[in-house]
C-alpha cells in the first residue's frame, strides 16, 4: 500500500528522485572534517529561531509604550515565556558564532574558488540578511541599548550622497526613531527570516549542483564519495548534540551574559547611555566604523569590511589546492586575520580612548592589507610552492583539477553550441 | 563658556576613570524564602516609600511563600493584583530630588556588575569631616544614605547593615528573575538528556561509519 501512494506521488511529483538525488544518493566527499557539520547546525539555529520567534510574537506588542512591559510579560507572566525568550536572544548569539565559523573554513580550505563563487555569494547575502535581521531584532525589546544602537546605525545612512537626510527619515518613518520605526522593524524582523529561507533553498541548490568542497581541496574521484545518509545524517545529529549542550549551558545558566545591562533600562530619548555599544557579533565591523575619522569614509569602510569576502574567488590567485592546507603563507595570513579580527572586537566593546583608537586604525589598516594582498601573496606563494617541488599528492590532485575544469568548460560550451 | 567646557570634559573623564576603579564587594546571595522575605521586609521599610517595583505584585510575593500577614500589611487596602508601586508619588519625588527614583524590579540586570553593584552601593555610603555625606560607588547619586552605613558607629551595627543589604538584593535579584530557581533545575535536566543522548549519537556514528572500511 505505502508503495503504491509512492508511486502514485511520483507521477505527478518527483518525490522519490528528489530523496535519491539529495539525501540517500547524493554523493558526500567522505573526508569532510567536523567543521563541515556548521552549516546543518546554522539551519537548525534558523528554525529554532523562526519557532520561538513566532511564539514570542504572539504574546510581544510593537508599540514603544508596552514593548518593554510586554517583553517583562513574556519573562514572569506567560507560561515558559522565559525560556522563548532566552532561546531566541541566545539563539542570535547562536547563529553568528555558527554562521562566523562556517565561513572561516570556507575560507581556510578555499571553498570559495572555482566552481563554488555563487556558493559564496549567495551566503555573503544570506550574512547581510541575517545582520538586517538581527540589528532589527535587537530594537524591540525597546531598551536603552536597543534605542541607541538603532539611532546610532540608522543615523550612518546620512552619508548616502545628496538625499542621506531624507533616506534617514524614510528608513525611521519619522525625524528620530519612535513608533513608527518599531512597527516597521518588528514587521520587517517578521519578514526577513523568511527571505533567509528562501536564500537558504538557492544556497542549497548551488550547493548540490557542484557538491561539498573538502579538506583536500579538489573534487574526489568518485570511489571516495559516500552517500549522505546515513552518514552525513549520523554525523551532524551527533554534531547537533553537541550544539546544543553549549547551547543549553548559555540558555539556561548564564542567559543574560549576552544581554546588556543598559538594555534592562527602558529605552530614553532624552538620556544617552555613556557608553552605546553593538552586540558582540558587530564589534569587529562597530570598530572599523569608529576607526575612519570620517563618517562617510567610516561607514563605506564599515560597509567594504563585510563585503570583502565575496571578493575572494579572485582575490586568490594560488592554483593550489586545500587552502591554507597545503599553503604555509595563506595559513600564516588565516590566523593573522583571525587575530585582527580579535583585536577589532576588542576594541570596537571598549570605551574609545587614544591608545584604543590607534589600536584600531592599525588594526583596520591589516584587516584591508590582509585581502589587498592576497593577489600578490598568493601567486608569489604557489611559485615558491612550485619551485620547492609539491608533495606527490598535491601535484596530482592540481592534475586532475585542472582536468575537471577543462572538462567543464567543454561540456558548458557543447551545451551553448546545442541551445544556439 | 570654553573654560567650563573643559571642566565639564574633564571631571566627566575622571569620573569615568574614577569609577571604572572601583573595586566592588562581592556579595554571596541566599535564596531561600526567609532570607527573601528579610529582604523585601527591609526593602519596604526602607525603599518602597520612594522606589516603585512595577513588574511585582503583592500575590507574587504569596505565591513565592512568603508571610500572609506580612504581606497584607505591606499591602493594605491595595489589591493583591496591584503592582508594588512607590509610596510617594512622581511629583512629590521631583520636588525632592529633581529626578523620580528608579523603578527597582530590573534593578539586579540593569548595571554593570548586577547584585555587586547594588550591595557594594547600599554600602557605600561616608561622611566627610564636614559631615557631607557621599557615596564611593556612585558619587552623583540623589539617594539618601537608606540603612545608616554612614553612621555605623560599632563593627556590630556594620555587621547588621551589611546583613539587610545582602537581604535586600537577594530580594532583589528574585524581583528581576522569579523564574531563576526553576531555570536552573531545568537546565540540568537538559544538559542531562541531551549529554545522554549525544552518546547515543556518537556510538550510533561509530557503528555507522564501520561500514566503510
Amino acid at each position: 500500500m505505502p508503495s503504491r501512494i509512492i508511486e502514485w506521488i511520483d507521477q505527478r511529483f518527483p518525490l522519490t528522485s528528489f530523496v535519491k538525488h539529495d539525501l540517500t544518493d547524493y554523493p558526500t566527499p567522505r573526508n569532510l572534517s567536523y567543521w563541515w557539520n556548521f552549516g546543518f547546525l546554522a539551519g537548525i539555529v534558523l528554525v529554532l529561531q523562526v519557532a520561538t520567534g513566532i511564539f514570542l510574537a504572539m504574546h510581544y506588542k510593537a508599540d514603544v509604550a508596552v514593548s518593554f512591559d510586554s517583553i517583562q510579560h513574556i519573562m514572569r507572566d506567560v507560561n515558559y515565556g522565559w525560556l522563548l525568550r532566552y532561546m531566541h536572544a541566545t539563539g542570535a548569539s547562536a547563529f553568528f558564532f555558527v554562521i562566523f565559523i562556517h565561513m572561516a573554513r570556507t575560507l581556510y580550505y578555499g571553498s570559495y574558488r572555482a566552481p563554488r563563487e555563487l556558493l559564496w555569494w549567495t551566503g555573503q547575502g544570506l550574512l547581510l540578511l541575517l545582520m538586517a535581521t538581527a540589528f532589527m531584532g535587537y530594537l524591540l525589546p525597546w531598551g536603552q541599548m536597543s534605542f541607541w544602537g538603532a539611532t546610532v546605525i540608522t543615523n550612518l545612512f546620512r552619508a548616502t550622497p545628496f538625499i542621506g537626510d531624507q533616506v534617514v527619515i524614510w528608513l525611521r518613518g519619522d525625524y528620530t526613531v519612535g513608533d513608527a520605526t518599531l512597527t516597521r522593524f518588528f514587521a520587517l524582523h517578521y519578514l526577513f527570516p523568511f527571505l533567509i529561507i528562501g536564500g537558504v533553498l538557492i544556497h542549497l541548490v548551488a550547493l548540490h549542483s557542484v557538491k561539498s568542497s573538502n579538506p583536500s581541496g579538489i573534487d574526489l574521484a568518485a570511489k571516495d564519495n559516500i552517500p549522505f545518509h546515513p552518514y552525513f545524517t549520523i554525523k551532524d545529529l551527533y554534531g547537533l548534540g553537541v550544539f546544543l549542550i553549549v547551547y543549553s549551558v548559555f540558555v539556561f545558566f548564564m542567559p543574560d551574559s549576552l544581554i546588556e545591562p543598559a538594555n534592562n533600562i527602558p529605552a530614553n530619548p532624552m538620556q544617552t547611555p555613556n557608553h552605546i555599544v553593538p552586540e558582540w557579533y558587530f564589534l569587529p565591523f562597530y570598530a572599523i566604523l569608529r576607526s575612519v575619522p570620517n563618517m562617510v569614509g567610516g561607514v563605506v569602510a564599515m560597509g567594504l569590511s563585510v563585503m570583502m569576502f565575496a571578493f575572494m574567488p579572485f582575490l586568490d590567485r594560488s592554483r593550489i589546492p586545500g587552502g591554507a592546507r597545503y599553503r604555509p603563507l595563506y595559513r600564516l595570513q588565516y590566523y593573522l586575520f583571525l587575530l585582527d579580527m580579535l583585536v577589532l572586537g576588542y576594541v570596537g566593546y571598549v570605551h574609545p580612548t587614544d591608545q584604543t583608537i590607534l589600536v584600531g586604525q592599525i588594526a583596520t589598516l591589516c584587516y584591508f592589507a590582509s585581502f589587498f594582498f592576497v593577489p600578490f601573496i598568493s601567486k608569489m606563494e604557489e611559485r615558491w610552492l612550485i619551485k620547492r617541488g609539491l608533495p606527490a599528492e598535491v601535484v596530482t590532485l592540481m592534475k586532475s583539477e585542472s582536468l575537471e575544469i577543462e572538462k567543464r568548460k567543454l561540456k558548458h560550451s557543447r551545451h551553448n553550441g546545442v541551445k544556439s | 563658556m570654553n573654560a567650563f567646557l573643559k571642566i565639564a570634559v574633564l571631571c566627566s573623564f575622571s569620573v569615568y576613570a574614577w569609577s571604572s576603579e572601583v573595586k566592588l564587594e562581592k556579595v554571596t546571595l541566599e535564596n531561600d524564602v526567609p532570607a527573601i522575605e528579610r529582604g523585601a521586609e527591609t526593602l519596604m521599610n526602607a525603599c518602597h516609600s520612594c522606589h516603585g517595583m512595577k513588574y511585582i505584585k503583592y500575590r507574587d510575593l504569596l505565591t513565592f511563600g512568603m508571610n500572609k500577614q506580612k504581606v497584607d500589611g505591606w499591602r493594605a487596602d491595595q489589591s493583591l493584583d496591584a503592582p508594588l508601586l512607590a509610596q510617594m508619588s512622581e511629583n512629590d519625588a521631583m520636588l525632592a530630588f529633581a529626578k523620580v527614583p528608579p523603578d527597582l524590579s530590573l534593578m539586579t540586570k540593569a548595571r554593570d556588575g548586577g547584585v555587586n553593584y547594588l550591595y557594594s552601593y547600599l554600602l557605600g555610603y561616608y561622611t566627610t569631616a564636614e559631615g557631607v555625606t557621599g557615596n564611593h560607588i556612585f558619587p552623583e547619586t540623589k539617594m539618601p544614605d537608606p540603612l545608616g552605613i554612614s553612621g555605623a558607629a560599632t563593627p556590630e551595627q556594620r555587621t547588621e547593615i551589611q546583613g539587610q543589604a545582602r537581604d535586600i538584593v537577594s530580594f532583589l535579584a528574585w524581583a528581576a528573575d522569579p523564574h531563576e530557581a526553576e531555570r536552573i533545575r531545568l537546565g540540568y535536566y537538559v544538559i542531562a538528556y541531551l549529554l545522554a543522548l549525544t552518546t547515543l549519537l556518537y556510538f550510533v556514528k561509530k557503528q555507522i561509519w564501520s561500514r566503510l572500511k
